[in-house]
């Protein structure tokens, strides 16, 4: 239907407070909202967890580990650990650059030197400078790649280690990594020993640590959590708790007769430091961050 | 002796020297005496126990701190040197050894976390 021009000025103005003609809508800045763009991994991912990890964490490793690694698709596997995005701290052992990128070979002592490929940006000048010489120790950040059976990790970083204890540090946080997320064991805890390990141990469990010389002897009392045996009661029981306002160090005390309230609050700060745990209505009552509803 | 440093080189200490004959090894000491040859010198490990580096060439260069060797263990317990490195303290960040020590032990304790072989892949 067309209506006829009766020679009316039929041009809509812009209301006035619109400046610039921008029409009415719900969409400010041209941004939609899509659930679960940016919000946390737990709450958008929520169907998916498995009993074992998924890979949206860096983990430190070493070549060994993701030489070894076993591979579906895409996704790699270090026993029960999904591993992506990866660290390694190595020694670099020989370099070659191309116009695109540098490509290293860095060394861990765990294995061959692994192959490192490292983009560069070819707008920037200063990219000569970067190249990192053989012989120095160097932290790689990147992603596990396989190609045609080779395995590599394309690096967004490789620092060079000004500290050399960071050597020491990776070391540490690659036993504790894959231990930690290695499938949990029972609570239990003593006698369990390390049951997801295919490879013979002459230590058959975890309290045969003899010869614990210094700062060591703390792994005794440790389940695989890296959590006491007191923390790990008080966490369980915080975690069975459905009420939305979680559960009160009062009712803890009642389920947990043997331990003082004094032993409990000192589990409960440390779970709360460490993120396990955080509380609601008041700061005797408390729920679980890994709670399953 | 090149394709030793195509191979794992577990890292270890004078205790461990003994379980790793024939095999490439990598050891990090603190430099103790260097022979006037320059052939070979003594590192001490975060215990405080030493051990003898031998190498092919003499050192061209003045060598003190710490140092990381890797090479082979010999019948003797002696390390002949493939290549060494020296873990530069010059940022005013001295390394840690007895910590480096602990270290060790938490890796070699936990093997299955830490693997010096490249088991078959799956």
């Amino acid at each position: 239907m067309s209506k006829p021009l009766r020679g009316r000025n039929i041009r809509q103005k812009s209301r006035p407070g619109l400046k610039g003609g921008y029409s009415e809508s719900s969409m400010a800045g041209g941004y939609t909202q899509s659930p679960g763009g940016f919000a946390s991994p737990a709450l958008s991912q929520g169907g998916e967890k498995k009993g074992r990890t998924r890979a949206n964490q860096i983990i430190p490793c070493t070549v060994s580990q993701l030489m070894s690694a076993s591979q579906a698709d895409e996704s790699f596997r270090v026993g029960d650990v999904d591993v992506a995005q990866v660290t390694i701290v190595g020694v670099i052992r020989s370099t070659d650059k191309s116009m695109t990128n540098i490509q290293y070979k860095v060394d861990d002592m765990t294995g061959a030197p692994m192959d490192v490929k490292q983009w560069v940006d070819t707008e920037d000048q200063s990219v000569d400078s970067t190249v990192l010489p053989p012989g120095t120790y160097v932290k790689v950040s990147g992603n596990l790649r396989s190609f045609q059976n080779h395995r590599s990790v394309v690096a967004f970083s490789v620092r060079p280690l000004e500290d050399m204890n960071e050597i020491t540090s990776h070391m540490l946080e690659v036993v504790q990594a894959h231990m930690a997320l290695s499938k949990p064991q029972t609570m239990s805890g003593a006698g369990g020993g390390m049951s997801s390990s295919a490879m013979p141990m002459s230590r058959p469990t975890m309290g045969g640590m003899d010869g614990n010389v210094g700062g060591y002897a703390g792994a005794n009392d440790m389940t695989n959590n890296g959590l006491s045996a007191n923390q790990n009661q008080v966490l369980c029981l915080i975690r069975s708790c459905p009420e939305p306002q979680g559960i009160s160090i009062q009712e803890l005390k009642k389920r947990l007769g043997s331990m003082s309230i004094a032993v409990i609050k000192q589990a409960v700060e440390f779970l709360s430091n460490e993120g396990h745990i955080f509380s609601t209505i008041d700061e005797d009552h408390y729920k679980s961050t890994d709670s399953d509803d | 002796m090149a394709s030793l440093l195509d191979a794992s080189k577990p890292r270890i200490n004078c205790s461990m020297l003994s379980q790793h004959i024939g095999r490439g090894v990598c050891f990090v000491g603190r430099v103790e005496k260097v022979h006037p040859t320059g052939k070979t010198f003594s590192v001490s490990d975060g215990e405080g126990k030493s051990a003898t580096v031998e190498l092919n060439e003499p050192l061209e260069e003045e060598l003190s701190g710490i140092v990381e060797v890797i090479g082979m263990v010999s019948s003797k317990g002696v390390i002949t040197t493939t290549t060494y490195n020296i873990l530069r303290e010059d940022k005013g960040i001295p390394f840690d050894l007895e910590l480096y020590n602990e270290a060790l032990k938490v890796i070699h304790d936990f093997p299955q976390h830490y693997p010096f072989e490249v088991a078959a892949s799956g």
